[in-house]
């Protein structure tokens, strides 16, 4: 009887096989997730040569991008906990970073899926096409918008144990965002509806605003300016904030 | 250890051995559960020592969680997952190679042939706590946890559970186990604990603890059946009163 400690990669790539499992027999919610934004892509055709390819590719990207981190990481994650997988998981000899690392990489895989499928949709239906540059930008930066939705989608589960007030609250953080951003950016447009000066502004540096402005600018990055940079920062620091109170408080049980 | 101004254990000392099962007894809040999530690592302590393997688990927590294996109250695995692929989870993270004659053999093992291709959800009481019970001693470890193994399992469920615990121990390992079942701790344990408000209040054979006591005036006060039961010691050490 001789007690080994197993590897960490080992771990972890077990980890990723179940997880990856997972998200295969959860095929409807992929599809879903990467329905809503297609819809807006492919209902929003008539507003392209309005606002540009970019602003649409933008929105639908920010939208699924939402989804993913708010909907697909924090309801499983609340899920898990309080059916007592982490508890189980927690007394195996892995490190405790590897759960999460697991289901983090999932979420990757499915932020990678959506931006490609957002730029097939988008050239297949709105003849939207960018440069070479604009299609790698925009892979970095749903990175980075994705780490902002994930982030708060562990705020929410770090501070929220009931899943179902997980579930009702990443619905309505979701549905808020997505009004707020819409509305703030629809005010831009003079006779399509104004929100204000100051809730223009609150939606324009919110973590939808800023994700989205910067999606958008990386698609042209000839046009990355001072507004981008400020949103670059804003949306890592929200990421910082959220992350660092999420985990801080995150409780692996639910009891 | 303490949950705010409680402290749930408090002075708990006890050896388990190689090749014995050791059953924690006590009503419901007397610690029994802390201090066992307290051997598993997920609770920290503040005082004391508990040492798997050699190792003290609060400094080598990966070493002590490698040397037990461990069945919790209400385990659970991923819904979407069947019980092939639960087992090549836990073979992977506990470091042990597993192909398919393996997974084949494990599952004859313990009559789940059939049932490869379903879901944990989807298996009854008795075959989730032998897929349980196999995953807890799928890396041979020194030291096997179980919490209240058999609570819910109907009696042919419960009987060929307890023949797999005593299985383990046949094969050297030592298990831990809690309960709340005393014809469970009579059946299978070599030594028993009680504890309540906890603190072990006594520590022996379950034959030594019913003769040791049998004729306390207490103990013979709560007998229904004319003839003491570990179930009536119990009683008599731990009191009447019905716990939250």
């Amino acid at each position: 009887m001789e007690t080994i400690i197993p590897k960490s990669s080992t771990a972890l790539a077990s980890l990723l096989r179940a997880d990856f499992t997972t998200l295969v027999r959860n095929r409807r919610s992929v599809v879903l997730a990467l329905l809503v934004p297609n819809i807006i892509l492919v209902s929003w055709k008539g507003l392209v040569k309005h606002t540009g390819g970019p602003f649409v590719l933008a929105t639908a990207v920010v939208i699924g991008l939402m989804a993913i981190g708010l909907m697909g990481y924090s309801i499983t994650i609340a899920r898990d906990r309080d059916k007592g997988i982490f508890q189980r998981l927690r007394v195996a000899p892995l490190p405790t970073w590897t759960i999460m690392v697991s289901r983090i990489m999932v979420q990757l895989f499915m932020i990678i899926l959506l931006t490609l499928v957002v730029f097939i949709v988008g050239y297949q239906f709105d003849g939207i096409l960018l440069s070479v540059s604009g299609y790698v930008l925009t892979f970095f930066v749903a990175f980075i918008g994705g780490a902002v939705y994930l982030s708060l989608g562990q705020l929410i589960v770090g501070l929220i144990k009931n899943p179902e007030t997980v579930n009702a609250t990443t619905r309505l953080v979701y549905f808020l965002f997505i009004m707020t951003g819409m509305f703030g950016d629809l005010s831009q447009f003079n006779d399509m509806g104004k929100l204000g000066p100051y809730l223009t502004w609150m939606a324009h540096w919110s973590p939808y605003g800023c994700v989205k402005i910067m999606t958008a600018a990386s698609m042209e990055p000839t046009k990355w300016g001072h507004d981008n940079n400020m949103a670059l920062l804003l949306s890592i620091g929200y990421t910082i904030v959220f992350a660092a109170i999420g985990i801080k408080n995150f409780k692996w049980e639910s009891r | 250890m303490e949950y705010g101004p409680v402290k749930a254990v408090k002075n708990i000392s006890f050896d388990v051995l190689q090749g014995e099962i050791f059953g924690l007894l006590g009503p419901n809040g007397a610690g029994k559960t802390s201090t066992l999530s307290s051997i598993e690592g997920l609770i920290k302590y503040k005082t004391g020592s508990i040492i798997v393997d050699g190792q003290e688990v609060r400094e080598k927590p990966l070493h002590a969680k490698a040397a037990m294996g461990v069945q919790l109250q209400s385990t659970s695995f991923q819904p979407e997952l069947n019980v092939v692929e639960i087992l090549r989870l836990f073979a992977g993270i506990y470091g042990v190679p597993m192909d398919k004659d393996k997974i084949h053999g494990i599952l004859k093992e313990i009559g789940l042939e059939d049932a490869a291709g379903k879901k944990f959800s989807q298996l009854s009481g008795g075959q989730q706590q032998r897929v349980s019970l196999v995953i807890a001693t799928i890396h041979n470890p020194r030291l096997v946890l179980l919490d209240e193994p058999t609570t819910g399992l109907d009696p042919q469920a419960r009987r060929q559970l307890w023949e797999r615990i005593e299985g383990i121990r046949e094969r050297g390992h030592a298990v831990l186990l809690t309960t709340h079942s005393m014809e469970e701790a009579e059946a299978v344990c070599d030594r028993i604990a009680i504890v309540d408000h906890g603190q072990i209040i006594a520590i022996d054979t379950p034959q030594n603890m019913i003769d040791k006591h049998k004729n306390d005036p207490e103990v013979i006060a709560v007998s229904r059946r004319g003839k003491v039961t570990l179930e009536d010691v119990f009683i008599a050490l731990t009191g009447r009163a019905v716990r939250a």
